[in-house]
C-alpha cells in the first residue's frame, strides 16, 4: 500500500531494481522517494510495494533516511557533488588570425637588420621624385578644364 | 563486366553519377539486423544497427541503454523480473 514509511522497490528507469521508502505523498499519482535511489519523485505505476515498513515522519531528511535503513542493513545512494569547471572562452576565428598576425609582424620587426645609411638616404630621393611626378599628373588635367 | 567476387547477393549495387558524364555502379556491404530481446524476441530499442568495425570505434552509449538489463532484455522482461523479485 501507498503510505509514509512503506520499503517498495523500483521497477522502471536508472535505479530498477532498488528498494526505496516513500518520504511524501504529493498527488493522485506522484511520491517522494528515498533511500538506495536518487531523492525525487516518482511515479507510483513504477514502484512495487514489499511487506516491510519503517517508522518515520512525513518529510524525513536523508540523514534520518539513513539511520533507519543501516538497521536493516541497505546501502543507501550518495549523490556526488558536482565539481564547478570554468568554462574555456570561444574566440571568434577573426580574432584568432588578427592575433596571429600581430605576433607575426612582431617577430618580423624583432629579426629586422639595420639598414646602411647610403642605401637609405638614395631611397627617400627615389620616393620623393615619384611624388613630385604624381602631383604634376594631377594638376594638369584641372587646368585644361 | 563485373568483377566475378562482385556478383554476389550480400552486396547491394549503388548508381553512381562521374564527373564526366558516365553513371557507374559502385558495391557496398548492407547493414546488419537490429538486436532483439533475449527472451522473447522483441526487437530491442538504443542500438546502432552497424558493421563490427564502427561498432568497435562508437562509444558505450550508443550500443546499449543505461538501464539494468539494458541492450539484453526488453522492458517487458524486466520489469516482469523486478515483480518476481518484489513478491517473494
Amino acid at each position: 500500500m501507498i503510505e509514509v514509511g512503506r520499503i517498495c522497490l523500483k521497477i522502471c528507469g536508472r535505479d530498477g531494481g532498488r528498494e526505496c521508502v516513500i518520504v511524501d505523498i504529493l498527488d493522485d499519482n506522484y511520491v517522494l522517494i528515498d533511500g538506495n535511489v536518487r531523492r525525487r519523485k516518482c511515479n507510483i505505476f513504477h514502484l512495487e510495494s514489499t511487506p516491510k515498513k519503517i517508522d518515520i515522519k512525513k518529510g524525513a531528511s536523508h540523514e534520518d533516511v539513513k539511520k533507519e535503513f543501516s538497521k536493516l542493513k541497505i546501502d543507501v545512494w550518495e549523490t556526488k557533488p558536482k565539481e564547478k569547471k570554468e568554462k574555456p572562452r570561444k574566440i571568434r576565428k577573426k580574432k584568432v588570425q588578427e592575433v596571429a598576425k600581430e605576433g607575426k609582424t612582431e617577430k618580423k620587426k624583432a629579426e629586422k637588420k639595420p639598414i646602411d645609411a647610403r642605401v637609405v638616404s638614395v631611397t627617400k630621393k627615389e620616393t620623393n621624385e615619384k611624388i613630385a611626378v604624381k602631383k604634376k599628373a594631377v594638376k594638369e588635367p584641372v587646368k585644361k578644364e | 563486366m563485373p568483377q566475378p567476387r562482385k556478383k554476389s547477393r550480400s552486396l547491394r549495387r549503388i548508381h553512381v553519377r562521374t564527373p564526366g558524364g558516365r553513371t557507374t555502379i559502385h558495391y557496398k556491404h548492407s547493414k546488419p539486423k537490429s538486436a532483439k530481446c533475449g527472451k522473447c524476441g522483441a526487437v530491442l530499442k538504443g542500438i546502432i544497427r552497424e558493421r563490427p568495425f564502427k561498432m568497435r570505434k562508437v562509444g558505450k552509449t550508443k550500443k546499449r541503454p543505461t538501464r539494468p538489463y539494458g541492450g539484453v532484455l526488453c522492458t517487458k522482461c524486466t520489469r516482469a523480473l523486478f515483480i518476481e523479485k518484489a513478491r517473494k
